[in-house]
C-alpha cells in the first residue's frame, strides 16, 4: 500500500502535484497523528484519501500512503505542521485544516461525525520539512541554490581541513568547513542580500559579497547573528581612512583591533567583563578572525607576502571586544566618533597588543592619571610623538575612582594630554643616553606625545582588579591609518 | 603518490614512475586525493625482466620523466 | 564520498591544488631519485641515473623504508631541502 520516494534523477526543484481528494501529512512521531490515525482509516472508506508519511512508510494503518521521508512533498507544499488536511480540486490545494480539530476535519472532509471520542483538539507537531536542523539542506535540495561562491569538492581521501590549509585558506588554525547549509545559516543573520558587495578588499582589491563574509565567518567559527558585526567591520576596515592595505603591509606590530558599542554586544553575549581581551567568548573569539579571513582570503593579504610586519601580534589571528557601557562612568567610545551612546557600532583601531598598567594604590583621579600619562609617555619608544594614537582601556575599579570624584571622559583626556606633554629636551637624538631622537630645534619646547583626538577611551574588563590598559596604535595621518566606526545595520 | 604530492606542497616538483598495471590505482589515487597525477607510466611486468630490459625500459621512460619535471 | 564546500577566496588563482613550478632546464640541477623499494625498480633508477647526469643533473638517491606507506616525514623533509625536483619508482 505504500510506494516509494519519488525518482531521484527527476528535478527536485519542481514542486511534486498532489491528488485530488483529501490528502493528509503525517510523521509516527507525533502523538496527534497517533491520535487520528483511525479518522484517517474511516475517512478512506469514504473518500478518496493520500496520506504522505514523514518519517515511517508504514504508518498509518489502512490508508494510501506515500512514502515522503525525502520531504519533497511536504516541503514544497509548506506544510508546517503535522497532522495537515488539505482539500485538494483539479490538481489545486482549496482547503487546509492543522493539527486536530474535529469542526475543521468535518467541514474539509464534508463527513459528519468523526473521531468519536477523541478531544474536540488537539495541536499537531512540527512538521520535519520545517525542522530547522533540517530545514537549510532543504531549501538548498528543493529550492536550487542562490549562492555563488566557486564549489570546492574535497576528495574522498582528503581531509577537508587539511585541504583549506593546502590552499591556503585558514589563518594557521583550524576553520570550520564552509558547507552551502552552514553559509545559508550564517546568511540568515542579516537581510542584505548574498551577491551585495560589501567592500573592495585590499590588497588585491578584490569585491566583496556579503556572501564571501558570511563563507568566511563561518570559517572562523561565527553564528549567524555575528555577521552584521562582521559586515559593518570588514566596510570599515576597507575605507581609505582605516588604510587596511598600509596596515597589512607595515613591518610593525599592529593589525585591526574591533570595539563593539551598542545593544548587540549583549545580544549577541559578548564579554566586556573578565578576560575582556582573553579566550573563551565566542563572539569576541571569531568576529576579528571573520574580519581577519576576508582579509586573508578575499584580498590576498597574507603575512609574508603583502603583510610584512617584523614581529606582529598574537591579536592579529583577531581581536574583538566589547565595552563595558553599563558600568562605565564615561561616554561609550562610539559617541566620540558622533554616534548617540546605545547606537549598535563596531570601531576599528590599527592597534597591537594590551600592556596593563598597575596603579592598586591612587585613591584620586589625579594619582591615577599620573600614572596612566607614565605608561601612555613610554608608549612605543619615549621619543616617539604625534604619530601613534592609543586606546586607553580602563577597568571598573579604577573608573570607580573618577565616577567617585564626577570625572567626565573630557576631564580625563584633558588631564592626560596635558600630562603626556613632553620636554624637547628629553626628545632629542642623544637625550638620555637613547641615539633615537628628533631634531634638536624642539629644544627647549614642549612637544604633545598625542595629537588632539589621539587618545580614545574604552571601558572593559572584570570588577575586580585595579589594573587598566592600553593599546597602542600605528602610524596616524595620510600615510597611515585612523580608527573608524561603522554603524552596525541589520 | 602521498610522497609526489606532499613533495609538492614543499615546492619540489616531483614524478612518479609505475607500471600501467598501477593506471587505475594511481588515477583513482590521485583523484582522490584532490590532485592530479604527474605520473609516467611503463610496460608491464618488470619483475622478471633482465637487467638490459629493465634498462631498455628506463631508457625509454627517460624523455617523459623529464618533461614531468623541466618545462611550463 | 565528496563533500563540497564553498570558496572563500577572491576566486582569481584556481580551487586545485598548486603544483610546483617545474625547473627551466635540467642542466646544474640536482634531482632526487626515490626507490619505493619494489623489485627491479634499483636497476631502473640506476639507468635512470645515468641518462639524467649524461643530461648534466647531478642526482642523490634515496629510498624509503617500505613501499607500504608514505616516506618518512624526515626523509621528505631532506629530499625537498636537496633536491631541484624528484622521480620516485618504480611501483607495479
Amino acid at each position: 500500500m505504500s510506494s516509494s520516494p519519488s525518482d531521484s534523477s527527476s528535478d527536485a526543484t519542481v514542486k511534486p502535484p498532489l491528488p485530488d481528494g483529501i490528502v493528509a501529512f503525517v510523521k509516527r512521531d507525533c502523538p496527534t497523528c497517533e491520535l487520528v490515525a483511525p479518522v484517517l482509516a474511516s475517512l478512506a472508506k469514504d473518500a478518496p484519501l493520500t496520506v504522505y508519511t514523514q518519517d515511517d512508510p508504514a504508518f498509518p494503518d489502512g490508508v494510501a500512503r506515500v512514502d515522503d521521508t525525502d520531504l519533497a512533498v511536504s516541503w514544497h507544499h509548506e506544510i508546517e505542521a503535522v497532522p495537515t488536511i488539505l482539500r485538494v480540486e483539479g490538481g489545486q490545494e482549496v482547503e487546509r485544516a492543522l493539527g486536530w480539530h474535529r469542526g475543521e476535519w468535518e467541514a474539509l472532509a464534508r463527513v459528519p461525525d468523526l473521531g468519536p471520542g477523541l478531544p474536540e483538539l488537539r495541536p499537531g507537531c512540527g512538521s520535519l520539512s520545517v525542522d530547522p536542523s533540517r530545514a537549510p539542506e532543504l531549501a538548498i535540495r528543493f529550492s536550487g541554490s542562490t549562492l555563488k561562491a566557486r564549489r570546492v569538492e574535497i576528495a574522498e581521501l582528503e581531509d577537508e581541513q587539511e585541504a583549506f590549509f593546502d590552499r591556503g585558506w585558514t589563518d594557521g588554525l583550524p576553520i570550520v568547513p564552509p558547507t552551502e547549509a552552514r553559509v545559508l545559516r550564517m546568511l540568515e543573520g542579516t537581510t542584505r542580500a548574498p551577491d551585495e558587495v560589501v567592500a573592495t578588499v585590499p590588497p588585491d582589491l578584490a569585491p566583496c559579497t556579503v556572501e564571501k563574509v558570511a563563507i568566511n565567518a563561518v570559517m572562523a567559527g561565527c553564528k549567524p547573528e555575528y555577521l552584521p558585526v562582521v559586515i559593518a567591520a570588514v566596510e570599515a576596515a576597507c575605507t581609505d581612512v582605516f588604510n587596511i592595505h598600509g596596515l597589512l603591509a607595515t613591518t610593525m606590530s599592529a593589525g585591526p583591533v574591533l570595539v563593539v558599542n551598542g545593544p548587540i554586544r549583549n545580544a549577541i553575549g559578548m564579554n566586556a567583563g573578565k578576560n575582556v581581551f582573553g579566550q573563551g567568548n565566542r563572539a569576541n573569539s571569531t568576529i576579528g578572525r571573520a574580519l581577519q579571513l576576508v582579509i586573508r582570503n578575499v584580498g590576498g593579504g597574507r603575512p609574508g607576502e603583502v603583510d610584512r610586519a617584523t614581529l606582529g601580534n598574537p591579536g592579529k589571528v583577531g581581536f574583538c571586544f566589547p565595552e563595558d557601557e553599563e558600568g562605565s562612568p564615561f561616554e561609550p567610545l562610539n559617541t566620540m566618533f558622533g554616534f548617540e551612546a546605545g547606537t549598535n557600532t563596531v570601531t576599528l583601531f590599527p592597534g597591537e597588543g594590551p600592556r596593563t598598567i598597575v596603579d592598586q594604590i591612587a585613591r584620586d583621579p589625579e594619582s591615577l592619571c599620573h600614572v596612566f600619562a607614565d605608561a601612555l609617555r613610554h608608549m612605543l619608544t619615549p621619543k616617539m610623538v604625534l604619530a601613534f594614537d592609543v586606546i586607553l582601556v580602563v577597568s571598573p575599579e579604577h573608573s570607580r575612582i573618577f565616577r567617585e570624584a564626577g570625572w567626565t571622559r573630557e576631564d580625563l583626556l584633558k588631564r592626560l594630554h596635558e600630562l603626556t606633554l613632553l620636554d624637547g629636551d628629553d626628545l632629542v637624538r642623544g637625550a638620555n643616553g637613547i641615539a633615537e631622537g628628533l631634531p634638536d630645534s624642539v629644544r627647549g619646547n614642549q612637544v604633545p606625545k598625542f595629537r588632539p583626538d589621539g587618545i580614545r577611551l574604552v571601558h572593559a574588563g572584570g570588577g575586580a582588579g585595579l589594573f587598566s590598559a592600553i593599546i597602542p596604535g600605528w602610524a596616524n595621518g595620510e600615510m597611515g591609518s585612523a580608527p573608524v566606526c561603522k554603524a552596525i545595520t541589520s | 603518490m602521498h610522497d609526489t604530492v606532499d613533495l609538492e606542497d614543499r615546492g619540489v616538483p616531483s614524478v612518479f614512475v609505475s607500471t600501467v598495471e598501477f593506471v587505475d590505482g594511481a588515477d583513482a589515487q590521485a583523484k582522490a586525493l584532490g590532485t592530479l597525477p604527474s605520473a609516467v607510466y611503463v610496460e608491464h611486468p618488470i619483475q622478471d625482466r633482465t637487467d638490459d630490459e629493465m634498462r631498455v625500459i628506463a631508457d625509454k621512460a627517460v624523455d617523459e620523466v623529464i618533461s614531468r619535471i623541466v618545462g611550463a | 564520498m565528496t563533500t563540497v564546500l564553498l570558496d572563500p577566496s577572491s576566486e582569481t588563482v584556481p580551487a586545485e591544488r598548486v603544483r610546483a613550478d617545474r625547473l627551466e632546464a635540467l642542466t646544474g640541477k640536482t634531482i632526487g631519485l626515490l626507490d619505493i623499494r619494489k623489485a627491479r625498480g634499483d636497476v631502473f633508477l640506476d639507468q635512470l641515473e645515468e641518462r639524467l647526469t649524461e643530461r648534466g643533473a647531478s642526482v642523490l638517491r634515496y629510498a624509503k623504508p617500505t613501499f607500504t606507506k608514505p616516506a618518512p616525514i624526515d626523509l621528505r623533509h631532506e629530499i625537498a631541502t636537496q633536491c631541484d625536483a624528484v622521480v620516485e619508482a618504480l611501483a607495479d
